[in-house]
């Protein structure tokens, strides 16, 4: 299939080109074929898969070092590699996988793709400024990446003070600067959502009946708006007390350190919620699909989602138990990290009350969800544990937090980006990809993710620090047990790189709605035209006005 | 200025993935505002460290703070102020559509603001010549026993040379923008744009007139 349009009678249509995309335009991924028209274009939704691309090619990075580490940890006197290349390896699986992949994954691609879908808009407020966040966020991953090839960097993906000021002999500034620039391009996609969802909504699309996808990308791009300007100020200092002496956090410049913790986790443990909520956003569009019922309490799991983002700007001193900041703000610190609970539990409640006396389907996408639920209660659970002061001091930078944030992080980010490519696949591509394949991959992934960090929790918690690639002989078994889980693991990563793409040239057409969904994306036809909609879109009276009804108790939804 | 009176026709060409002109203009003035916010954000860390330093360190912090040059931080206030009000007239003109009198506005606030410049640029040169770059490792401190008054004098450079990097931003933007705003026709399709630079530029003024009684000013 490579011509624009489809003008011709019914005798000469491919059987599986459903009737919708019949006389319409051509689609967005074929209205121009040339490089130029993917390079500077401002369809959003090409931007989209540009994204796409890259974040991939991060991950794969990130991925490797990832298997790298673990097998190095095969082994407890660190003979693998040596310490230096360890912490490098180490450093570069985190600065990749948190600020080139996590952070942007799902705002960049699937947000971009279907904000302007879901709201009835025909781009972003600013396609040409979408287009430069991608010029931008690959320039500071060609920073990263080039003080990565030069010779690694070995400060931790959080660049802590004094390491990274006085003591690192590595290419810390280059890597800086990645990070600074990177910062821009998610600050330029947040104020685009920002004013999308603002003033780009069709006719009828009320706030109350926006989809939960998009509600939660309103919240993490306030996000974006808020704490990354603070994250860049904090690395221009970094930068300029690294390369020009102008100290502000050694205490030999009269600086201080603790200053950068402040400002590093006041933008990143806010940067845990722009990983997660996205990733919820996703959750809800899948598990009432595959329930095919109403989403339970939607006013409900919209406000939480407003209120994990304003809550987690007030708790990043969790994150400093044990550096010395006063008693009065530990308890502080730690009474509202609880307090992060509330909104989370709502909607892992609401999910589970939708998956209740639902007509479920466990296609591939839904396995995904209900795995990512799985993961996210207990990364959330254990989350307490750490909040709690007496518990934090005693696994304080062990495996224990290793192992809880890769539950929320990587179990609550990574499956509900696998889940949502999955459920969105058929509607990007036009394509659909063999279900059991992807059922497959997502029990790999399950299992091979739960044999991979649950003995890290135990690691933890009988006393093996984070980031030694030395450590004592008893604690091997678990290791060795943490390191085949992350093989199990890597092999469900590879399934979906090979059935998705190769659905591309092979797999079925995709009809407009494959799941019977709800919400505006659905109507238009599998891959929607260049510019989104053929006719006026109108927007449903209800969100997801799906056949079976939750019994609620509030008020009903206007 | 007479001569220009109503040159041209005011308005703005409507962008295809907008519906109405209207949803054009609001998206570009969101737009700017949360750019703003998150460019306040970016200036309140430092700010707010420097305050808190003065809290903690008052000895120390006033030391170093009366060795900043307040009456070139005064005068550059006014500057700024004085290229905010030209700014604004520039706004005001291209709305009325008087082509001419707008670009003369738009050349003097880029004067006023290369103006702070020159000023900013002689403060640095007298702190050097006093001693005050802790930064600088042979030139030693002026004082060198207080590591306080150190962290409250770099702090200074970092936001002083920050905003100066804002501002040196906003009058190429002005300059660029002043050359297309001369040709003719330019108020009838893009006159949005003139709205949207002015609010960056009185956010440049704004961001001064914080930094002034913070870094200057208090305590002194």
């Amino acid at each position: 299939m490579t011509s624009g349009t489809i003008t011709d009678g019914p005798a000469l249509r491919d059987p599986h080109t459903p009737d919708s995309r019949i006389g319409h335009g051509a689609d967005y991924l074929h209205a121009e074929h040339t490089l130029r028209s993917w390079f500077f274009t401002t369809d959003h939704k090409r931007i989209a898969l540009l994204y796409l691309a890259s974040i991939t090619a991060f991950f794969v990075i990130g991925a490797v070092t990832a298997g790298l580490v673990r097998l190095a940890l095969v082994v407890p006197d660190g003979q693998v590699f040596t310490n230096d290349t360890y912490n490098k390896l180490f450093t570069i699986h985190g600065v990749v996988m948190v600020w080139f992949f996590l952070i942007p994954s799902i705002p960049a691609t699937f947000g971009n793709f279907l904000i302007p879908l879901m709201i009835g808009a025909r781009d972003l407020a600013f396609p040409k400024l979408n287009l430069a966040s991608w010029y931008v966020f690959m320039t500071g991953a060609l920073f990263t990446l080039a003080s990565v090839v030069l010779g690694g960097v070995d400060t931790g993906w959080t660049f802590y003070t004094p390491l990274s000021t006085a003591f690192s002999n590595t290419w810390v500034v280059p890597a800086l600067i990645g990070v600074t620039i990177v910062g821009f391009s998610s600050i330029l996609t947040g104020l685009n959502f920002v004013v999308t969802i603002h003033t780009m909504r069709a006719p009828g699309m009320t706030w109350f009946r926006l989809p939960i996808f998009v509600w939660t990308h309103y919240a993490t791009s306030l996000i974006f708006l808020l704490a990354t300007p603070v994250i860049t100020v904090a690395l221009i200092l970094l930068i300029a007390e690294r390369a020009f002496h102008i100290g502000v956090f050694d205490p030999a410049y009269g600086g201080d350190p603790v200053l950068f913790q402040h400002l590093f986790w006041f933008y990143s443990h806010p940067a845990v919620y722009i990983m997660v909520l996205p990733g919820m956003g996703v959750i809800s569009e899948i598990v009432p699909a595959f329930a095919q019922k109403k989403l339970f309490g939607y006013k409900f799991v919209a406000y939480a989602a407003i209120g994990l983002a304003s809550v987690t700007f007030f708790v990043w001193g969790h994150h400093m138990f044990v550096n010395g900041q006063s008693d009065f703000a530990s308890v502080a610190f730690s009474v509202l990290s609880f307090a992060v609970a509330v909104p989370s539990a709502v909607k892992v409640y609401n999910w589970t009350a939708t998956i209740h006396k639902g007509s479920l389907k466990l296609d591939t996408p839904m396995l995904y969800a209900m795995g990512y639920i799985g993961l996210f209660v207990l990364g959330g659970l254990t989350g307490l544990y750490l909040a709690t002061l007496a518990i934090n001091q005693h696994v304080h930078a062990t495996y224990f937090v290793v192992a809880h944030f890769h539950y929320i992080m990587v179990g609550g980010t990574v499956l509900a980006f696998l889940g949502g490519l999955h459920f969105w696949w058929p509607k990007i591509t036009g394509r659909m990809y063999i279900e059991a394949w992807g059922r497959i991959s997502a029990f790999l992934i399950f299992i091979g993710f739960n044999v991979t960090f649950f003995p890290q929790f135990i690691l933890g918690y009988l006393g093996m620090p984070r980031r030694y690639h030395v450590y004592p002989p008893e604690f091997q078994f678990l290791n060795i047990l943490s390191s085949a889980g992350s093989t199990i693991l890597a092999v469900g990563y590879l399934f979906p790189m090979v059935y998705l793409v190769y659905s591309i040239w092979f797999g079925k057409r995709a009809p407009a709605n494959p799941w019977d969904a709800k919400g505006l994306e659905w109507t238009v036809p599998s891959p929607p035209p260049a510019h989104n909609f053929l006719t006026e879109p109108v927007a449903p009276k209800v969100p997801y006005d799906y056949p079976l009804q939750a019994r609620e108790t509030g008020r009903q939804h206007s | 200025m007479s001569a220009g009176a109503t040159d041209t026709a005011v308005g703005v060409k409507l962008v295809s993935h907008f519906a109405t002109v209207e949803q054009q203009k609001r998206a570009a003035v969101l737009g700017m505002w949360a750019w703003l916010l998150t460019e306040l954000l970016l200036f309140a860390g430092l700010f707010l460290t420097a305050l808190i330093l003065r809290i903690l360190h008052p000895e120390a912090v006033q030391a170093a703070a009366r060795h900043l040059k307040f009456w070139i931080g005064a005068t550059n206030t006014v500057v700024l102020i004085g290229s905010s009000l030209t700014m604004s007239g520039a706004i005001q003109l291209s709305r009325l559509g008087w082509q001419r009198g707008m670009v003369r506005f738009m050349l003097a606030t880029a004067a006023l603001g290369t103006l702070f410049l020159v000023l900013k640029g002689y403060e640095y040169y007298a702190d050097y010549h006093e001693h005050m770059m802790p930064f600088l490792s042979d030139r030693p401190y002026e004082l060198k026993d207080s590591p306080p008054s150190r962290l409250f004098v770099n702090l200074y450079y970092v936001a002083t040379s920050l905003h100066g990097l804002h501002l040196m931003t906003g009058i190429t933007i002005l300059l660029v923008m002043t050359r297309q705003a001369s040709r003719p026709g330019f108020l009838s399709v893009h006159q949005n744009r003139i709205e949207i630079f002015g609010l960056y530029w009185h956010f440049i003024d704004l961001i001064w007139i914080l930094a002034f009684p913070i870094l200057y000013v208090v305590n002194r």
